[in-house]
């Protein structure tokens, strides 16, 4: 059973890559990191909980980031979850519609493993950030 | 017999091109025609949309098709309101588009003709209009032809269709913007510690794989060439490709035929000639049997 007092991080990329990525970028934090390689495979578990940070990315094979997010919020769990948009399609009208749905970061694919680390101690407490 | 073909209505992106130095290549924008005897699907409606609405009202024989959208920029969308058979009682018109519902199509679509910047709203067309949810598995089907959709690299989100008609494989990629997230790693390469570098070679890769997947198995593919070189510098990070990284992708990713479409509407007929000439180049040079083709407004292309 997970540790309540531990904070989860989810990811929802299809990139086998990035997942390696977030694991680099959480190994010092104290949190539980859980990668899904697709929005609809990450449905039955966002479905019932609220992680303390969803990472999205947007150009993914099937729904993509922009409408999924539309989607979670629509769900009374999801109205304030804190989610930032990871894609590598730097355009201002993605960042406009991430906006518009209440992510509150747009990061560019490729950023410094320390971007990620950055943002996750921004966003919650961690034994090993705080 | 069966009558099968695919032709050009629009060839154009961004905004058409009404100049007498443009119309050997065309000045409308993004509209294709695929049809298979009274079935009858149009890909974008650009401009080009107009011309072929107006085609229809000559003929009694078909009065329900299928309008599927990449996405709602108004180079794609801005021949609906002029689209004659809309405003008729007798056709069944569906439209499909990105959005989470068939709702959101709706309002996408409707946005653009509302007051002040149309005098008439959705409401004034007569004809039935359906706007289609979007299936769970990405895959529909309009009569014999076979449809499916992937997001490509567009700002918001945009639709590459796989279409599939008798034994052929099309491919519509209107507005795509090849190998961004590559060119980005390549820039900032310098800068990026060892490990880093080792993470985001292998995400080059995969991502390589993942766009040479989204072209393989394509007997025709329609896709976004619209930029020179030179101006994909000044315009990297707008959503469309280099001519040249389309056709290097599609010779990798054995493609029969690829037909550049999307034309700047800055350039002119003699410029897309050498477009065109420096594709057949490289394919010469890359010994490929790729086919190349400039998309041409009116071109029809048998589909057997």
């Amino acid at each position: 059973m997970a540790d309540k007092s531990i904070p989860i991080i989810v990811v929802v990329d299809d990139s086998r890559s990035m997942r390696a990525f977030f694991e680099r970028g959480t190994a010092q934090l104290n949190v539980e990191l859980m990668v899904f390689e697709s929005a609809v495979k990450s449905w039955t578990y966002l479905e019932a909980n609220k992680p303390d940070l969803l990472f999205l990315n947007i150009k993914m094979p099937g729904k993509d980031g922009l409408i999924f997010l539309k989607e979670l919020r629509e769900l009374p769990l999801h109205k304030e979850t804190t989610v930032i948009m990871i894609s590598s399609k730097d355009y201002a009208q993605d960042r406009t519609v991430a906006s518009q749905l209440g992510a509150v970061e747009f990061v560019t694919k490729p950023m410094p493993i320390k971007a990620i680390t950055d943002i996750i101690l921004k966003y919650i407490k961690t034994d090993s950030g705080n | 017999m069966s009558k099968s073909y695919l032709r050009f209505w629009g060839v154009r992106g961004s905004y058409t091109a009404p100049f007498q130095t443009h119309l050997s290549v065309g000045g409308n924008t993004s509209c294709v025609e695929i049809r298979v005897d009274d079935h009858i699907l149009l890909c974008d409606a650009g401009t080009g949309l107009i011309p072929f609405g107006n085609e229809m009202m000559q003929q009694k024989q078909v009065r329900n098709l299928l309008i599927m959208l990449t996405h709602y920029h108004w180079d794609h969308i801005c021949g609906l309101p002029f689209f004659l058979p809309a405003f008729i009682p007798d056709w069944h018109i569906s439209i499909f588009g990105p959005g989470q519902s068939s709702k959101d199509i709706e309002e996408y679509v409707s946005a653009q003709m509302r007051a002040p910047y149309f005098p008439v709203g959705t409401e004034t067309w007569l004809a039935k209009i359906k706007y289609l949810s979007p299936p769970q598995n990405h895959n529909f089907n309009h009569g014999p032809i076979a449809v499916s959709y992937q997001n490509v690299h567009h700002p918001g989100t945009t639709y590459g269709y796989r279409i599939n008609v008798h034994d052929k494989t099309i491919l519509y990629i209107s507005d795509n913007e090849c190998l961004y997230l590559e060119k980005s790693i390549n820039q900032q390469y310098a800068e990026m510690s060892i490990e880093e570098r080792e993470l985001y070679d292998n995400l080059k890769t995969e991502e390589y794989e993942s766009e040479l997947n989204l072209f393989r198995g394509a007997d025709i593919l329609i896709h976004d060439a619209q930029y020179t070189p030179q101006d994909y510098q000044a315009k990297r990070g707008w959503g469309h490709s280099c001519y040249i990284d389309t056709v290097n992708l599609a010779i990798d990713a054995e493609v029969g035929e690829l037909y550049l479409y999307h034309h700047d509407p800055n350039y002119d007929d003699q410029q897309l000639e050498i477009i065109h000439q420096h594709c057949e180049q490289i394919i010469r040079e890359r010994h490929s049997t790729l086919i190349c083709h400039l998309a041409r407004e009116g071109a029809i292309i048998d589909l057997g």
